[in-house]
C-alpha cells in the first residue's frame, strides 16, 4: 500500500539508454506484481472472518494495532530518528479512548479522532525536549520514555486503574448498536486501519515528509536554508504519535480493556522491530515493509509461538533478518539489473 | 522519633538501590560510549546474573564468590560474542534489533526455567540478618552490598583516571581513529568495552538480587533506570557524575515510590527533561561546526 | 548606491585558549563581491561561520541591514536572507536534484501541508529556473548522491540561489573542481543579480581576482589588509603573509649519501563520496629526509596522508610499502608510522602527561631495538614548552602548544615514518620557526618525514624534496635546490595559484 516515493538506492548506473529501458521495464513488472500481491492480501484480509474462526480474527486485529505502531515508528525512521517509545502514544490514545468510553462517548470514529489528537498533542509537548537529541541518544531517550510511560500507567491509578487496567464499554458506530460480534469489530478495525493507511500514504507524498527526509539526510543544509529542525521534525513526531494514538483507540475497540501490559517493553520492542525489519528487507524505510514485518511478527510470535515459544521464535527472527540485508540488497539489484529481464 | 529512623532504613535501601543502578549504568555507559551501540539486552544481562546466583549459591559466602566468578566468565565471553555479532551491522537500529533479539531469547529461557515466578537466590548466612542501631534493624546484606559497590566505584575511578588502561579507554571514547593511530586496536577496545560492560551488568545481577528482586519485567525496569542515570550523568564515562545520578534515582525510586508513587515516576521524567535541556545539543553542535 | 548590508563590529572567536579570530571589523556594502583570503588556519571559515550563525562570536556584534543579528540562530539568519555553501557540497544525497532545490523554496514558517495547486506550480517553476541557472536541468530526476563532485557543488549553489538570498556566503566553492568546472562556476557567480551581495572564501586566487571587487586578507586569525584587488596584489604586508613566500627563511643544507627508501607508494588512488581525489599517485620517502607535498586546498594532500596513516581507505590497485613490506591500514602504529593530523586531533579528556604516557607505552611495545629510542624525558627536553603544562588539558593550551603536543605524541611512537598534515596551520611565525627546528632534528635522527603543507616558506625550509599535487596528480617533484631556479619558480607559482598572471581582467 503506502510505499514512500523513495527511489531504490543505486540500482543502476546512468549508462546506456537501452540498459535503463530494460531496468525500467523490470521495475514496472515488479510494481505490477506488487500491486497484484497487495490486492490479494487486501481481499484476504476482508474475507478473513468468512475463512477462519474467532481466534485468527483476533490475531489479525492484533496485527493491525502492531502495524499502526510499526508505521508510526517508520515515519520517524524516515526522518532519521530511531524511536523505541511509540507505545507511549499508543497508551495515551488507548487511555484517552477508555476514559471517554467510560464517560459515555463510545462512538468509534470519535474515539479514533480523540485518541489520535491527544497523542499528537502529547507528542507536540514532549517534542522540543526529545528532539534535542539524535541518533543513538534519541534511541536511548525513547527507550527511557517507554519505561517511564509504563511506570506512570502503573502508578497513576486514579486515571489508569494501575496494574488492574481499565475495562470499557463496547464501541458503537453512529447511530448503531454496540459492536460485539468478532467479525464486525474486525471489519470496523480494518476499515479504520485503511483510513489511517490512506492518510499515511498521503502524508508520505506530502512536503512534510520531503522535509523530514531532508533533515535525516543533511540537517546543517536544512538549517542554513532557514528550516527549523525542532519545528519540522516535531510536526513529524506529532504525526507519528497520531498514527500510534489511532492504534490505541483500535486496541480499545478490539479488547474493550487496556492495561500497562499493552504498552510494555515487549510491545514496544515488537513495534520497533517491525519497522526495523521492514527497513532491512526493503533497503530503506518503507511503510509497506513495516506493515509486512508487523504481520510476520504476529504470525511468528502469536501463531507459530502460541505454545509459549513465541519470544524465542521472535528473538531468532530478530537475530537473522538484519544479517540477510546484504543478500536482499544484492537480490534486488540483480532483479532490476538483469539484462533482458522484461524481454 | 522513630519515623526518622524508619526513613533512615528506607534511605539505606535507596542507597543500595542507587549503587546497584550505578554498576548497571556504568556498564551501559561503557557500551554506549565506546561502541555507540544501544544494548537493549542490558536488562536481560542483569536477569542472567540473578539466575546464575540462584543456580550456584547455597547460602555460603564461598558459593557467592563462585557465582561471581562464573558470572564474570560467562559475561565476558557473551560480551565478546556480542561484539562479533555487531561487526557486520550498519546503523543504530539494526544493532538495537539484534540486541533485542538476544534479550527476547534470554527472557524466554528465564521464564522457562523459573516458570514465571520470582527466583530469589539465598543470601549468604553470614550476611543474613540485621544490624540493630537505635532500635531499628538495618539488613546486613544491604550494608555489605553498599560497601562492595562503593569499592567497585572507587576501583573504577582509579582505573579510569590513574592507569594506562583508563587513559586508553578515554582516548578510545574521545577519538577512536587517533587511538588506533597511536597503537591501540580499535576492534580490541570495542570488544573489551562490550565484555566489561556486560560483566558489570551480570555482576550486578549476581550480587544485587536481594536488593532488586528478579522477576518478569525487571529487565526492562533495569534498562529504563540505567538509561535515566546515563542521561542525567551526561556524555562520556564519568564515574562521579554516574554515581551522583544513580544515587539520586535510587533514592527517588525507594523514598519517592513509598511516599508519593505517582509523583516519583513523573519526577524522574521531569529530571530527565531538565537534563535534556541542559546537555542535549552537544552532539549536534559538533556536526554543525565540523 | 553603497548602502551597508553587513557590518561586523570587532567580532572575535576563541576556542579555549586558542584564538581562531582576533577582533575584526568589516563593512560590506550591498552588491559587493567581497573575497576573504589567507593561508589555512587564518580564520576564514570561522569568519564565515560567525556570519552564518553556526558559531557564536566570543565578542563583538554583527549587523545585517541595520539589524543586529549577533544572537540569531542560523535558521533565523536564513530568513533574513543569508544563504551559504559548505566546504563539502551540502546537498541531501537521498533526494533528487529537483527535490533538493524544492527544499529551498518555502513560505516562511509554513509546512505547506495544505498545498494549493497554484503553490505547487509556482514552486515547480522556481525549481526549473534555479536548475537552468546552473545548467542542471537535464539531471533534475537524478539522485543528488549520484552526481559527480563538481555537479554536486553546482547543485548546492542552485539550492542556495533558489532561496533568493541577499547575502551569499561561499566557502571554498572551487575546491575539488577542475578548470572547466571552475570557469563554469565563475560564470554562474558573475551572472548573479547585482543586488545580491557575495562573500567568498577561496584559495584559488585567479577566481578570487576574477570575481572580487574587495579582498580581505587574514593570517593566523588576524586581519592583514582589506582593499581593492589591485591594492591587495601590491601590498607589501600581504605579499609577506601570503603571496611572497617564494624566498625561504633558511635553505636546507642538502643531506649527503645514499639513503634507503622507507615509504614507497605505488599507484595510490582514493576518493570521497564517489569523487576521485587521488589518481594513481607514485611517491617515495627516504630515511632521514623530509618530503613535502604542496598543493591547493582540495588537491588531495590530506587524503594522501590519511590513506598512508590508515585513516582513509585506498582504492583497489594501490600499493603502500614500508621498508619493502605491505603496510596494513589497521596496524600503522605497529609498523611505526606516526601521524600528526590536521587540526591536531588531541584527546579532549586527556591531560598532556596522559597523552604522553599513552604514546610512550605504544612506542615501547612496537618500537623496540632500532631507530631513535625516545621516552617522555627526551621529548620534554626536545619540546620544553610542554614541561610545565603536564597537567593541562588541550583546551587550556595555545595552538602552538597543542601542535607541539601532537608532535610529541607522534614521536613517542618511535616512528620510522612521520606523517604531518598541515602542521603550520594557524601558527604564528616564531612558532613555525620552532617547528622547523624540531622537524629538521627528527629527520637528522634518521626518520623519514612526509609533510603536507600550504605554507611554501615553511615547506622549503624543512624539505629535501617537494612534490606539487594538483587535482589528484603529482605535477612535479624536485629537490629544494632545483626549486630555486626561475623556471621551477614560475611553474610552482602557476600551480599554487600565487601568481596573478592567469587572472582574467
Amino acid at each position: 500500500m503506502t510505499t514512500m516515493t523513495n527511489p531504490a538506492p543505486d540500482t543502476f548506473t546512468t549508462g546506456s539508454a537501452e540498459r535503463r529501458a530494460t531496468a525500467d521495464r523490470a521495475a514496472r513488472r515488479w510494481r505490477h506484481a506488487r500491486r497484484a500481491l497487495g490486492a490479494v492480501a487486501a481481499l484476504a484480509a476482508i474475507a478473513l472472518p468468512a475463512l477462519t474462526g474467532p481466534y485468527l480474527i483476533t490475531l489479525a486485529a492484533t496485527a493491525i494495532v502492531l502495524a499502526l505502531l510499526a508505521m508510526s515508528t517508520q515515519l520517524l525512521a524516515v526522518a532519521g530518528l530511531p524511536s523505541f517509545g511509540q507505545t507511549t502514544y499508543l497508551g495515551i490514545g488507548a487511555y484517552t479512548a477508555a476514559l471517554l468510553a467510560a464517560a459515555g462517548i463510545t462512538n468509534g470514529p470519535a474515539l479514533l479522532a480523540a485518541a489520535a489528537g491527544t497523542a499528537a498533542l502529547a507528542a507536540a509537548v514532549l517534542a522540543p525536549f526529545v528532539l534535542r537529541t539524535r541518533g543513538v541518544t534519541f534511541l536511548m531517550v525513547t527507550v527511557m520514555i517507554q519505561g517511564l510511560a509504563v511506570a506512570v500507567a502503573v502508578h497513576w491509578t486514579s486515571v489508569t486503574g494501575g496494574d488492574e487496567g481499565r475495562h470499557t464499554p463496547a464501541v458503537t458506530l453512529w447511530p448503531g448498536d454496540p459492536l460485539t460480534s468478532t467479525p464486525v469489530i474486525y471489519w470496523y478495525t480494518l476499515t479504520a486501519f485503511a483510513a489511517v493507511g490512506v492518510g499515511t500514504a498521503w502524508l508520505m507524498r506530502s512536503r512534510l515528509v520531503l522535509l523530514l527526509r531532508a533533515h535525516a539526510g543533511h540537517e546543517p543544509r536544512m538549517t542554513a536554508l532557514g528550516h527549523r529542525a525542532t519545528l519540522e521534525l516535531g510536526a513529524g513526531y506529532a504525526a507519528a504519535a497520531a498514527i500510534s494514538g489511532a492504534g490505541g483507540a483500535l486496541l480499545i475497540t478490539i479488547n474493550t480493556y487496556v492495561s500497562p501490559a499493552d504498552i510494555s517493553f515487549g510491545v514496544a520492542a515488537a513495534g520497533f522491530a517491525a519497522a526495523a525489519l521492514g527497513t532491512a528487507l526493503a533497503g530503506f524505510p518503507t511503510m509497506t515493509g513495516a506493515l509486512v514485518a508487523a504481520v510476520a511478527i504476529v504470525v511468528v510470535r502469536d501463531w507459530a509461538g502460541s505454545d509459549g515459544t513465541g519470544p524465542l521464535l521472535l528473538g531468532l527472527l530478530l537475530l537473522t533478518v538484519p544479517y540477510l540485508r546484504p543478500a536482499v540488497l544484492r537480490l534486488r539489484a540483480r532483479r532490476v539489473n538483469r539484462p533482458g529481464a522484461a524481454a | 522519633m522513630s519515623t526518622l529512623a524508619s526513613y533512615a532504613v528506607t534511605a539505606l535501601g535507596g542507597l543500595a538501590y542507587g549503587l546497584l543502578l550505578f554498576v548497571l549504568a556504568a556498564g551501559l555507559a561503557l557500551i554506549v560510549g565506546v561502541m555507540n551501540v544501544m544494548n537493549l539486552a542490558h536488562g536481560a544481562s542483569y536477569l542472567a546474573g540473578t539466575y546464575l546466583a540462584y543456580l550456584l549459591t547455597d547460602g555460603t559466602l564461598a558459593s557467592l564468590g563462585i557465582a561471581v566468578l562464573a558470572g564474570i566468565t560467562v559475561a565476558g565471553l557473551g560480551g565478546a560474542a556480542l561484539s562479533v555479532l555487531m561487526r557486520p551491522l550498519k546503523g543504530h537500529t539494526e544493532q538495537a534489533v539484534v540486541t533485542l533479539g538476544l534479550g527476547f531469547i534470554a527472557a524466554w529461557i528465564f521464564t522457562r526455567v523459573s516458570g514465571g515466578t520470582t527466583l530469589v537466590p539465598p543470601r549468604p548466612a553470614i550476611l543474613d540478618g540485621h544490624l540493630s542501631v537505635a532500635g531499628h534493624g538495618y539488613p546486613v546484606y544491604h550494608l555489605s552490598f553498599i560497601a562492595v559497590a562503593a569499592m567497585l566505584a572507587a576501583a573504577m575511578h582509579a582505573i579510569l583516571h590513574h592507569s594506562l588502561t583508563g587513559i586508553r579507554l578515554r582516548a578510545a571514547v574521545d577519538d577512536p581513529q587517533m587511538a588506533d593511530a597511536t597503537g591501540l586496536s580499535a576492534a580490541r577496545i570495542r570488544t573489551a568495552a562490550l565484555a566489561v560492560g556486560t560483566v558489570l551488568a551480570v555482576t550486578a545481577g549476581v550480587l544485587g538480587a536481594p536488593v532488586l528482586s528478579p522477576g518478569p519485567g525487571v529487565d526492562s525496569t533495569v534498562l529504563t533506570l540505567s538509561l535515566i542515570v546515563l542521561i542525567l550523568a551526561g556524555p562520556g564515562v564519568r564515574i562521579r557524575n554516574l554515581l551522583i545520578a544513580a544515587i539520586s534515582v535510587g533514592m527517588i525510586q525507594t523514598l519517592g515510590v513509598i511516599t508519593f508513587p505517582t509523583l516519583a515516576s513523573f519526577s524522574l521524567l521531569l529530571a530527565v527533561i531538565a537534563a535534556l535541556i541542559i546537555r542535549g545539543r552537544h552532539g549536534l553542535q559538533a556536526v554543525a561546526t565540523a | 548606491m553603497s548602502t551597508v548590508l553587513l557590518h561586523l563590529d570587532e567580532i572575535s572567536r576563541r576556542y579555549g585558549a586558542v584564538t581562531a579570530l582576533h577582533p575584526l571589523s568589516l563593512t560590506i556594502p550591498t552588491g559587493a563581491r567581497h573575497a576573504i583570503i589567507g593561508p589555512n588556519g587564518a580564520g576564514k571559515t570561522t569568519l564565515l561561520h560567525l556570519i552564518a550563525g553556526t558559531l557564536a562570536p566570543t565578542e563583538g556584534r554583527i549587523v545585517l541591514n541595520s539589524r543586529p543579528i549577533t544572537r540569531l540562530s542560523p535558521a533565523a539568519r536564513a530568513d533574513l536572507g543569508v544563504g551559504r555553501t559548505f566546504q563539502h557540497p551540502a546537498v541531501v544525497d537521498q533526494l533528487t536534484v529537483a527535490d533538493n532545490v524544492a527544499l529551498a523554496i518555502r513560505r516562511r514558517l509554513t509546512f505547506a501541508v495544505h498545498q494549493r495547486a497554484g503553490h505547487r506550480a509556482l514552486r515547480a517553476a522556481r525549481v526549473a529556473a534555479a536548475l537552468q541557472q546552473v545548467g542542471l536541468t537535464g539531471e533534475a530526476a537524478t539522485l543528488a548522491g549520484q552526481l559527480p563532485y563538481g555537479r554536486r557543488r553546482l547543485l548546492e549553489i542552485a539550492v542556495v540561489l533558489a532561496a533568493r538570498p541577499r547575502l551569499l556566503l561561499l566557502d571554498e566553492p572551487s575546491a575539488g573542481l577542475d578548470p572547466a568546472e571552475i570557469s563554469h562556476l565563475t560564470a554562474v557567480i558573475r551572472a548573479l543579480p547585482a543586488e545580491v551581495t557575495v562573500v567568498l572564501v577561496d584559495h584559488h586566487l585567479p577566481l578570487v581576482f576574477d570575481l572580487a571587487d574587495t579582498i580581505t586578507v587574514l593570517a593566523s586569525g588576524q586581519h592583514v589588509a582589506t582593499g581593492g584587488s589591485e591594492q591587495i596584489r601590491n601590498d607589501a604586508l600581504v605579499r609577506d603573509a601570503y603571496f611572497a613566500d617564494t624566498t625561504p627563511a633558511t635553505t636546507r643544507a642538502p643531506r649527503k649519501g645514499a639513503r634507503p627508501t622507507v615509504l614507497d607508494i605505488e599507484q595510490l588512488s582514493a576518493g570521497y563520496h564517489g569523487a576521485p581525489v587521488l589518481d594513481q599517485v607514485d611517491l617515495t620517502v627516504s630515511a632521514g629526509t623530509v618530503h613535502a607535498l604542496l598543493g591547493l586546498n582540495g588537491a588531495g594532500k590530506s587524503t594522501l596522508i590519511n590513506v598512508v596513516a590508515g585513516l582513509h581507505p585506498a582504492r583497489a590497485g594501490t600499493r603502500i610499502l614500508l621498508d619493502g613490506t605491505d603496510l596494513r591500514a589497521s596496524r600503522t602504529a605497529r609498523h611505526r608510522v606516526a601521524l600528526v593530523p590536521q587540526g591536531r586531533r588531541l584527546w579532549t579528556a586527556l591531560t598532556v602527561s596522559e597523552h604522553l604516557a599513552m604514546a610512550a607505552a605504544a612506542g615501547r611495545r612496537f618500537g623496540a631495538g632500532d631507530g631513535p629510542g625516545r621516552d617522555v624525558a627526551d621529548i620534554l627536553d626536545m619540546l620544553p614548552v610542554l614541561r610545565n603544562k603536564l597537567r593541562r588539558y588541550p583546551a587550556q593550551m595555545s595552538g602552538g602548544e597543542q601542535q607541539m603536543l601532537a608532535i610529541a605524541r607522534a614521536l613517542l611512537l618511535r616512528p620510522r615514518l612521520l606523517l604531518l598534515d598541515e602542521p603550520s596551520e594557524g601558527l604564528a611565525p616564531q612558532i613555525i620557526d620552532q617547528l622547523t627546528t624540531v622537524i629538521t632534528g627528527v629527520a637528522n635522527d634518521g626518520v623519514a618525514v612526509l609533510l603536507a603543507e600550504q605554507n611554501q616558506r615553511f615547506a622549503r625550509a624543512v624539505a629535501d624534496q617537494i612534490s606539487v599535487l594538483d587535482s589528484g596528480h603529482i605535477e612535479f617533484t624536485a629537490t629544494t635546490a632545483v626549486l630555486a631556479r626561475p623556471d621551477a619558480q614560475a611553474r610552482l607559482a602557476e600551480l599554487l595559484g600565487v601568481s596573478t598572471a592567469g587572472t582574467v581582467a
